[in-house]
């Protein structure tokens, strides 16, 4: 992904969202034309997956397979809500389910859940039909908050691998950071909260697999309040398929919440290798010119030659969020503080 | 001064410098330490580290109060070189550092104030460049050795832009296109968007990076003034960087306070 495309285009959202007076999303990456195709998540991933030869990959000299160097989030519109929609406006174009199971696509929510989903959906403000109710929350990202899974969805990483370790960090949107020990070492104490919850790795056969628990329970999955516990435990596994793809599944439980174990399940692209135009038109957004017009001067890179383009230069979403942050708070969203299962 | 009168002053100078005296300093300077190497062959900084010291409350000495511990001070000279105009702004923002201070609003805090923020920060190292995982606001920072210079400015960046070269066992990086909206500690210590920061981390045992900056801004200070501190490897086994969402419970604590005076 062009982190200079990325970087002016982060800013400029902020514009667009103030325009709309809506809370920002800064997870819509780019414009998209309402005659957009449908993007393509779960079901289309493991139809394609199924046909897939199989593949060995590359290994590290400490022989675990290589996953280094920078990928790309699911593409889209970065998980506006991980359910199929229609299309809704220039930031959330249609899009399949992130959901692979259940088969429906749908998030298994347990009656007194998928009630709660339904109140905080009916009052985001957002525009997606059925909105009703009085405002509720703004989505938790929109206020440059990261959680899990949402930092592999909407944004780019830059992977690491050292003995014992696999690293993940942020490389296009915000501060964040997961060193993931793959030494067998146990959780943190459970009363330890964490937006990024608390990670632990191994390695089965190809597969990273990734433990997280220890969540605060406060993140959602998008932007249209899909919510989880901090009983909720989530558990990765991340499989090289090619050279340039990952196949990213995230396992969901919590029968706190949940009727039944879920998955979310989608590729993520090497940065630069993805073929299938996920990210709409990033218009006005790619011109130095425009984005200065914009107000925005100081993540614009050189448009000719960039030999800074494999580089990670700062976005500093909060510091840059906080007109919106305000604009939220006018407007009357409430701070989310996670749910409670009844007993 | 006879010849040899020199030399056996020189003779004895020597022998006092080789000569381990405990107590007087923490790394007698003998053999210079030889820190093991990455497989691209630069010098291993890699690990978890924290600096010991009162330097995020104030980078001078300072006596105790209520919250804040005593402090010698890490500056090289003991006080900051301001420009008298700087200096009264500096006693200003020690006023109203309640209020002013950026860390209040969890705001980025800017190089080198990250590198003593309580909490430890890892160094991660590939051949192309360092990135430092700090604890604080989970901030990360890339420091570039691949060649490129600083790019064309103007640019104004919370950390700045930082770019590395190894001298000897040192890392060195060169950082600017800073912002004028972070400090350098607590007590209302600052700078303008000229600043100029180099820091040194040269590794003086297998356990402690030597850190020090070297601070440079014409508008603010009349001459390049430096800090400088030990860092502590983290001995805790199994010790990890964990999570400081400083602006999640900042906006938490605001959101549904009806004085807040931070949503205007």
């Amino acid at each position: 992904m062009s982190h200079r495309i990325l970087a002016a285009v982060t800013t400029l959202t902020v514009v667009l969202a103030l325009w709309l007076v809506v809370p920002v999303h800064l997870s819509g990456q780019a414009f998209w034309p309402k005659d957009t195709p449908k993007i393509p998540m779960a079901p289309t991933w493991i139809a394609q997956k199924a046909k897939l030869p199989p593949y060995t990959p590359p290994r590290t000299p400490d022989g675990v397979p290589d996953f280094q160097g920078m990928w790309d989030g699911a593409g889209g519109d970065g998980a506006a809500d991980i359910e199929d929609h229609e299309y809704l406006d220039v930031t959330t174009p249609a899009e399949e389910t992130f959901i692979s199971d259940p088969p429906d696509g749908k998030v298994p929510y347990l009656p007194w859940a998928l009630a709660k989903h339904r109140e905080i959906r009916a009052g985001l403000g957002r525009g997606w039909p059925g909105e009703s109710g009085p405002r509720t929350h703004g989505a938790p990202r929109s206020l440059c908050l990261n959680s899990m899974p949402r930092v592999n969805v909407d944004g780019g990483q830059e992977i690491i691998q050292k003995p014992g370790y696999v690293i993940i960090l942020a490389s296009t949107i915000g501060n964040w950071h997961r060193v993931i020990p793959t030494d067998g070492r146990p959780h943190v104490g459970p009363n330890a909260k964490f937006w990024l919850g608390n990670s632990r790795g191994r390695w089965e056969g190809d597969t990273l697999v990734v433990e997280v628990t220890n969540l605060n329970g406060r993140g959602w999955f998008d932007t249209a309040g899909n919510i989880y516990t901090e009983n909720t435990r989530m558990v990765e596994r991340w499989r090289l398929v090619d050279a340039n793809t990952i196949d990213y599944e995230v396992t969901i439980e919590d029968p706190t919440i949940y009727t039944r174990p879920w998955k979310i399940n989608h590729p993520k692209r090497r940065d630069g290798t993805d073929k299938r135009n996920l990210r709409g038109t990033a218009f006005a957004a790619t011109a130095p010119s425009q984005a200065a017009a914009a107000g925005f001067t100081e993540n614009v890179r050189p448009a000719a030659v960039d030999p800074y383009e494999k580089e990670v230069w700062e976005t500093a979403c909060f510091e840059g969020n906080h007109e919106n942050t305000v604009t939220q708070h006018e407007l009357g969203f409430k701070w989310f503080k996670g749910v409670t299962p009844p007993k | 001064m006879k010849r040899w009168f020199v030399g056996f002053l020189l003779g004895l100078t020597a022998i006092f410098a080789l000569t381990p005296m405990p107590g007087l300093g923490q790394t007698p300077a003998t053999t210079p330490y030889t820190p093991p190497r990455t497989r691209d062959g630069h010098p291993d900084l890699q690990g978890i580290w924290q600096a010991l010291n009162t330097a995020a409350d104030d980078l001078e000495a300072h006596n105790a109060s209520l919250g804040v511990p005593p402090g010698p001070g890490v500056v090289e000279g003991g006080a900051i070189p301001y420009q008298p105009s700087a200096l009264a702004r500096k006693k200003e923002n020690f006023e109203k550092r309640a209020t002013l201070d950026p860390e209040t609003k969890c705001l980025l805090p800017g190089v080198p104030r990250i590198t003593y923020m309580p909490g430890p920060f890892q160094i991660v190292q590939q051949a192309d460049k360092v990135s430092i995982l700090y604890e604080y606001r989970n901030a990360v920072r890339n420091i570039y050795m691949n060649g490129n210079p600083h790019p064309r400015g103007p640019i104004e960046w919370w950390m700045g832009d930082s770019r590395g070269r190894w001298e000897g066992n040192t890392l060195v990086v060169d950082v600017i296109y800073f912002n004028a909206d972070t400090w350098f500690d607590r007590a209302g210590n600052f700078h303008s968007e000229a600043l100029h920061v180099v820091e040194r981390y040269t590794p003086t045992t297998p356990y402690h990076l030597l850190y020090e900056a070297t601070i440079e801004d014409p508008k603010v200070f009349t001459r390049p003034w430096k800090i400088s501190m030990p860092l502590y490897r983290r001995q805790e086994k199994e010790v990890e960087v964990l999570e400081n969402a400083c602006p999640a419970y900042l906006l938490e604590r605001e959101w549904d306070n009806p004085t807040s005076t931070y949503f205007r």
